[in-house]
């Protein structure tokens, strides 16, 4: 197709004007494109619907009103020509203004375009990190190793001699007086309560600490002033209570029985050494993210950029996407988020505001680091990222590769992937 | 006799049927019920200024119409189909004849 760039110019930072031209032989074909398609719409006494010859049509209603749909069949194609041939990279739909345009005339257009903003480095090689400790400590791997204890705690019923204490569960009898007079739900037989749950009402749960299997107690306590039955609140009361039975977590010992029991090892030993090795891994995964979020926040930082408003906006509209999609797949349709939470579109576009454009700016850094250093991905490291996603997806590297190709030929997102982890990759070792 | 020619030509008739027509350097017109060929001819000749080779006309007969329960017929008229000798400029009554 022939179109040629006029001219492109700045008329703000990040917004320009693109002139440029399309020949008569292009906006010709268009016009017989859009006179296919509008013809078939067209009925006129005489002929058959779709069936008016093209010159009876155009005395009729004359060529103009075939020049919209015309339009939007050529601007499309020559508009992205221009853009390629003008070297510049849009970041948001073009405002298009048609200076000439007829039927056997070169068309004229001008579009003005948000591009993609500059970015001007400050330094991002050999940024000094803050050190922050993620070695491990023995205290965590006893800390896991108590949380195991607990969760594989066993209850057991306690011996005569055992007084109630924090945490145990106890079996009761009770009856409740206010006034000296029983009250409705103030009674039940053998019930079943776990001390330091607060269930019940303030002070009930303290006083029957330290009270013995088989012993019968008075425990006085006052209704809270908020009490859901409004004829209690804020009475004082009397609980009869007869105490029938203690039962208590008890952890299972810390041995090696305790290591075959729960796990795959033999000995408390290998179940150590194993929570200390996950731990490990952990710990040196949040380091190398942590050093990494630095970096690129120091690197994003010293760079100045002005982000265009279209960009923040489209980026808003991808997040809100995300959010929606993740929605969907609580099964939560959006619109019934919007009624529950009483948030409303605008105000969760706000609230993604700030994290789009720290998105933008992030990505936009990066890109501009990536194309400073030259830093490009290999096929060899192409090819290794392909046997990698084969690997996880479980299929032939051939399969993965026309797969991602039939959607990106270029393989271009992949190739942006490796790009840019390089470029954090450099990042993180050049810095201090 | 009518005297004048825009009395005998009453309008074209374009159709499906008259485009194909014009191929053929043959055109159609609605005319004047009592119009005969040569004044059909010298009348074309006179409005669009081209040579005539040969006129044919055919009555289209009237028919019967009803609108709910009222009977009513459509005027018979005449239809001229008039052939340009091949050297004739070409007549172009698009372009508002």
């Amino acid at each position: 197709m022939a179109v040629a760039v006029k001219k492109w110019e700045k008329t703000e930072k990040n917004v320009g004007v693109l002139e440029f031209e399309v020949g008569a032989e292009q906006v010709t074909e268009a016009l017989d494109q859009a006179f296919k398609k509008v013809v078939k719409t067209v009925s006129m006494p005489g002929f058959r619907k779709g069936k008016v010859p093209r010159a009876i049509f155009e005395t009729r209603y004359g060529v103009e009103v075939l020049y919209q749909d015309a339009l939007d069949i050529l601007l499309p194609i020559a508009y992205g020509q221009a853009v390629r041939e003008a070297n510049i990279i849009p970041v948001d739909r073009p405002e298009i203004d048609v200076v000439q345009f007829g039927k056997g005339e070169t068309a004229v257009i001008k579009a003005t375009v948000t591009v993609k903003p500059e970015v001007v480095l400050g330094d991002y090689k050999g940024l000094e990190v803050e050190k922050k400790d993620f070695t491990v400590s023995a205290d965590q791997v006893n800390e896991d190793l108590a949380n195991l204890q607990k969760s594989h705690a066993e209850i057991v019923v306690a011996g005569d001699d055992v007084t109630v204490d924090n945490g145990d569960i106890v079996f009761m009898d009770f009856k409740g007086f206010v006034n000296g007079e029983a009250f409705e739900g103030g009674e039940a037989e053998n019930y079943q309560l776990e001390i330091g749950s607060g269930l019940f009402i303030p002070g009930f749960e303290e006083q029957l600490i330290g009270v013995k299997k088989g012993e019968e107690k008075e425990i006085t306590v006052t209704f809270p002033e908020a009490y859901h039955v409004k004829a209690l609140a804020g009475q004082p009361a009397v609980f009869q209570i007869t105490l029938h039975e203690i039962k208590r977590k008890q952890l299972p010992a810390l041995d090696d029985e305790f290591a075959k029991d729960i796990s795959e090892f033999n000995s408390l030993d290998e179940l150590k050494a194993d929570i200390e090795n996950k731990l490990q891994e952990k710990s040196e995964q949040d380091a190398k993210n942590y050093v990494e979020e630095a970096v690129i926040s120091k690197a994003v930082e010293n760079a100045t950029i002005e982000i265009p408003q279209a960009m923040i906006e489209n980026e808003i509209e991808v997040l809100m996407n995300d959010f929606k999609q993740r929605l969907q797949m609580q099964g939560i349709p959006f619109d019934a988020y919007v009624q529950f939470t009483g948030a409303s579109v605008e105000s969760l576009q706000e609230e993604f505001r700030g994290q789009a454009e720290s998105r933008v700016r992030t990505g936009l850094v990066l890109e501009a680091i990536t194309a400073a250093e030259g830093i490009q991905a290999s096929d060899d490291e192409v090819n290794a990222e392909l046997a990698k996603i084969a690997e996880s997806a479980k299929m032939d590297v051939e399969r993965v590769k026309s797969i991602l190709e039939s959607r990106d030929p270029q393989l271009s997102n992949l190739k942006n992937d490796i790009q840019t982890r390089k470029t954090v990759e450099l990042l993180v070792s050049s810095a201090k | 006799m009518l005297k004048n020619p825009r009395d005998i030509i009453k309008r074209p008739v374009i159709t499906e049927r008259t485009t194909d027509l014009m191929e053929e350097n043959k055109f159609a017109f609605e005319v004047d019920l009592r119009a005969n060929k040569t004044e059909i001819k010298k009348a074309i000749e006179d409005i669009f200024g081209v040579n005539v080779e040969k006129v044919n006309t055919l009555r289209v007969p009237s028919k019967k119409k009803r609108v709910g329960r009222h009977v009513g017929r459509t005027s018979e008229w005449k239809k001229a189909i008039v052939t340009l000798t091949s050297d004739s400029k070409p007549l172009n009554f698009f372009e508002g004849a």
